[in-house]
């Protein structure tokens, strides 16, 4: 299926709000969306976020015979995969102009840079080296697909174990990793790439285009760097005319911003491995129930809470005041509503909703960076409690406020369900 | 990467050419006579062939017709025989798709398209030899067929591959330095603007470095534009003089 | 069977008039032609900063206020009434599509071709399902331009006994911009041939029809076998009009015939070697010169 075209209306009111240093989501000239990196089960699967955008890339390795130009050399191999499931705009198949561009960018991104040893990849010179295969899958296209990309498999890349081999004689043992430590591959730099998108002839400049805004400029401009400011490629694209001044300045907005997004990635690799020490439940058999998989997940968002028990409390007595005569709808389990007071379903559910909270506590891999970090987290994680939005009555609100004062005991949990899951607690007594 | 000095201390590079030198160039227009436009380009040892159909009808899918302006199509391809090992698939690879790409890119930025509504304009650019900097001699090349084919331009695009070592930039890189790991950008400039029209580096450079090596990348590319400035005149002084009455 | 074969050579430009090139007005894209703003942008150029700008090479002409760069070769930029040698495309509902070596497809209407039976025939819904049997993909015409739409595409007619349907000939097809614009691009050559001199660049060759047309509107070609003479006329002309195209000499019916005389002494097939090519070409140059005075 072909992209439908943008409407000329909406063309011309979104280059006028480029104009006016306007954006369609309110961020400024020089902000990126919320990036948000997230770890699968396995090492070497990442998922990542750039607003809307949304990547998840796995590495993985296979023994194979060198190349015959580099007999000591393991091989990197690069592979980006724009599914029609991202966008109904991607065609199965065929390696469409997009595709080429984003493999190959890729490609220079991370190899031709040399960030990663592939000397070290060498297990018997001339017949056996690592290939490493990174994958990279788009799972949802709102624009600057590139950067997402580069940061997917770099972070992947640098969460990647392989195993250990021993070598006797000529025999090539590969260690299982119950029998010993998989071994991380040695990066010397992370090169992350930073799209500048042109309009109007290059007049005005914006960092990380989403989708409409892509499809209203003129060209885009990727550099991708490292945090030592060392550039490890420019590609321009799309037909225009750029000056010297113009790229000069991008680099150096392009230096700021990498150095803000690695250390993004190092926040989350060690939140990971934390977790992974403390032996937490992480990967992908957990994000499901969190929702982390499907792009229809919510976000968190800020809600005031400075009057929040005052009104609570202005419910309750509300509340007080009505029959209870509407038998209130009770959600075990996101998607399977309840209503009346029919006989409860207990098996198992109770130990593991208590289980899961204390393991919550640990469940730290979710590195968030917003542009204010002085925003209080308390605050925005406070507000979850009041975003309970499975039941479409009212009334579920009621249910809660019984005890006010509890409200901040569940400021841990991270999904709705717990909420859920506590009020059906509540209501069992 | 050490084996080859790049740069010899008394500021000789392997082929015996100054830091900022640039390869001979040697030009043709009009090799063909069944193309719109066609050119023959030869920089140092590299060797170019661009042939240029159109603007005419679009061929194939009418949808691809863009109402305001012309496709541009490029395609880029090696003979077999132009490099030491043969290759078995000549075109057809990423690399040789991501090169098609960016040639059209280029000339998407300089030529005047909009004066074509649902045409095409085809170009096809072949390597006969490969000896380093083949963007760069594709664009020269395919520059000279798409005057030759009358279709307007604002102005030529020049291309050159700059290289960085011991803190010089080398102009005009051949094979055995582009394959020395040195980091090297290609830079394609409509000259008398200033205007890059597409710019691509790969390997690490540090940031500073930046600026001299695009400065060094458009003073070469300049020194190309009047090569093929001076192939253009001639070209013109010939054929007007044949038809003149 | 004898081959001739040949080593490259350098092309050596044949040329009697050489001072001619100091009056011209040359220029390459990128240059400023004048920075005076009472000035017209006419095709060739554009405007950047004030400056008016050549976008092609070739050679500046001003017509009063208004400038234009003619390229030296380019596609076929039709105007009306120019004639045109054209090949069927496609058949559309109610029009031909025209490949005329223009930019696009020239569009030739159903309303616009005479039909068998005269001038007030109507066209009805029948004549749009047999358009095919008047003209059918690969038909060569000749037609004339009729109008020129917003986008660049031709429309042309071929309301004229002298239009319509190509029958047995050969086409040579040339740059548009060899061709001298005349009163008359039909010609019925003494040497026993006709000659249609396309402005977009489109020759055809043709035998010399015995009476002239008949009922057919235009559709009637005749199939009877060509005679040895004619045919033998008729490769000579062509090799004639390659061999000028060659040394870029304006194709006019005088130049045609000059050159087709000067060809006599030579057989056929050898008139496209260099050597004798630039024979003839030098021959016919020094006999237009004469004509000229």
């Amino acid at each position: 299926m072909k992209d439908t075209p943008l409407c000329n209306c909406e063309r011309d009111f979104l280059l006028k709000a480029i104009e006016e240093k306007k954006r369609l989501d309110g961020r400024q000239t020089y902000d990126y969306r919320k990036i948000k990196i997230t770890f699968g089960t396995d090492y070497g699967c990442c998922f990542v976020d750039l607003g809307k955008t949304r990547v998840m890339a796995q590495v993985s390795c296979e023994l194979v015979a060198p190349k015959d130009n580099r007999p000591n050399e393991g091989i990197m191999f690069f592979n980006v995969e724009l599914s029609p499931m991202a966008s109904p705009a991607f065609e199965q198949g065929r390696q469409s102009e997009l595709s080429v561009k984003l493999n190959r960018q890729l490609e220079r991104c991370l190899r031709n840079s040399k960030c990663i040893d592939t000397e070290s990849l060498c297990v018997v010179s001339g017949e056996k080296v690592w290939q490493i295969r990174v994958d990279v899958h788009m799972l949802n296209h709102d624009g600057n697909l590139m950067d997402a990309v580069s940061i997917a498999a770099i972070t992947a890349l640098c969460h990647f174990r392989r195993p250990d081999v021993g070598i006797q004689g000529d025999e090539v043992t590969v260690y299982s990793p119950e029998e010993r430590d998989p071994i991380p591959l040695s990066i010397y730099h992370m090169p992350i790439s930073v799209s500048f998108s042109f309009f109007q002839e290059g007049t005005y400049l914006l960092v990380d285009p989403c989708e409409r805004e892509e499809r209203v400029m003129d060209g885009l401009l990727m550099i991708a760097m490292n945090k030592h400011r060392e550039i490890c490629s420019i590609q321009s694209s799309g037909g225009i005319m750029l000056l010297k001044e113009q790229v000069m300045r991008c680099s150096k907005i392009a230096s700021v911003k990498v150095s803000e997004i690695t250390e993004l990635i190092n926040k989350a690799l060690e939140n990971d491995k934390k977790a992974r020490k403390a032996g937490g439940r992480c990967g992908f058999a957990e994000s499901m129930p969190q929702e982390r998989i499907t792009a229809l997940k919510k976000d968190k968002t800020a809600v005031e809470m400075t009057d929040v028990s005052e009104r609570a409390n202005e419910i309750v007595q509300k509340a007080e005041a009505l029959p209870q005569t509407v038998p209130s709808p009770v959600v075990p389990v996101p998607g399977v509503g309840q209503v009346g007071q029919g006989p409860q379903n207990t098996w198992g559910l109770d130990e593991e909703e208590d289980e899961e909270d204390s393991d919550e506590e640990q469940e730290e891999q979710v590195t968030k960076m917003e542009e204010e970090h002085s925003e209080n987290k308390e605050e925005s994680r406070g507000g979850e409690v009041v975003e309970i939005s499975d039941s479409e009555e009212e009334e579920v609100v009621i249910l809660h406020p019984e005890k006010p004062d509890r409200t901040p005991k569940n400021t841990g949990s991270t999904s709705h369900q717990k909420v859920a899951a506590s009020s059906k607690k509540r209501t069992k007594k | 990467m050490a084996g080859l000095e790049l740069l010899s201390d008394q500021g000789y590079r392997l082929d015996g050419r100054k830091a900022s030198e640039l390869r001979k160039v040697q030009a043709r227009m009009g090799v063909f006579a069944q193309a719109d436009g066609s050119a023959y380009l030869e920089q140092g040892n590299t060797k170019a062939l661009a042939v240029v159909y159109g603007p005419h009808e679009i061929r194939g899918s009418r949808s691809r017709a863009l109402h305001d302006r012309a496709v541009i199509n490029c395609q880029y391809s090696m003979a077999t025989f132009s490099t030491a090992e043969r290759k078995r698939r000549p075109h057809g690879d990423r690399k040789s798709t991501e090169m098609s790409l960016h040639l059209k890119q280029t000339f998407e930025a300089a030529v005047m398209t909009q004066l074509y509504p649902r045409s095409q304009i085809d170009i096809y650019v072949k390597i006969l030899q490969s000896d380093g900097g083949n963007y760069s001699v594709c664009v020269n090349a395919a520059t000279l067929a798409v005057i030759d084919a009358g279709i307007p331009m604002r102005d030529y695009v020049c291309a050159c591959t700059v290289g960085f070592v011991d803190e010089t930039p080398l102009a005009d890189l051949c094979y055995a330095e582009e394959s020395g790991g040195v980091s090297s950008l290609a830079l394609a400039l409509l000259p008398r603007g200033g205007q890059i029209a597409l710019l691509q580096m790969d390997a690490r450079l540090h940031q500073d470095h930046l600026e001299t090596l695009i400065e060094a990348a458009m003073t070469a590319c300049k020194g190309v534009s009047k090569v093929l400035d001076e192939v253009v005149r001639q070209h013109l002084q010939e054929v007007s003089v044949l038809t003149g009455e | 069977m004898a081959a001739d074969m040949r080593l490259p050579t350098i092309r050596k430009p044949v040329s009697l008039s050489v001072s001619t090139s100091d009056r011209k007005d040359l220029v390459v894209p990128g240059d400023v032609i004048t920075s005076d703003t009472g000035f017209m942008r006419g095709h060739g150029t554009y405007v950047d900063e004030d400056k008016l700008t050549a976008s092609v090479a070739g050679e500046v002409q001003r017509v009063d206020k208004l400038i234009c760069v003619r390229p030296l070769k380019t596609r076929f930029n039709g105007e009306v009434g120019d004639v045109v040698v054209g090949r069927i495309t496609e058949v559309q509902q109610k029009r031909w599509k025209v490949e005329t070596n223009s930019r696009l497809d020239s569009v030739l209407l159903l309303s616009s071709v005479n039909l068998p039976g005269g001038e007030l025939r109507r066209r009805s819904a029948e004549d749009e399902l047999t358009m095919r049997e008047y003209l059918q993909e690969g038909d060569l015409i000749s037609a004339e331009v009729q109008s020129v739409f917003s986008d660049g595409a031709l429309s042309l007619h071929t309301r004229s006994l002298k239009y319509g349907k190509l029958g047995q000939g050969v086409l040579v097809q040339l740059s548009p911009s060899l061709i001298k614009r005349q009163k008359t691009h039909f010609h019925n050559l003494p040497c026993g041939a006709s000659i249609i001199l396309g402005n977009n660049g489109f020759v055809w060759l043709y035998p010399t029809p015995e009476q002239q047309e008949e009922e057919a509107g235009g559709f009637y070609t005749s199939l009877e076998p060509v005679s040895l003479s004619d045919r033998e006329v008729i490769s000579r002309l062509r090799n004639c009009l390659l061999a000028l195209a060659a040394h870029k000499v304006l194709l006019y019916d005088t130049s045609v015939l000059y050159c087709y005389e000067s060809s006599l002494q030579h057989q056929v097939k050898d008139i496209l070697k260099p050597e004798v090519m630039e024979e003839i070409v030098m021959l016919t140059q020094q006999k237009l010169l004469e004509q000229e005075g």
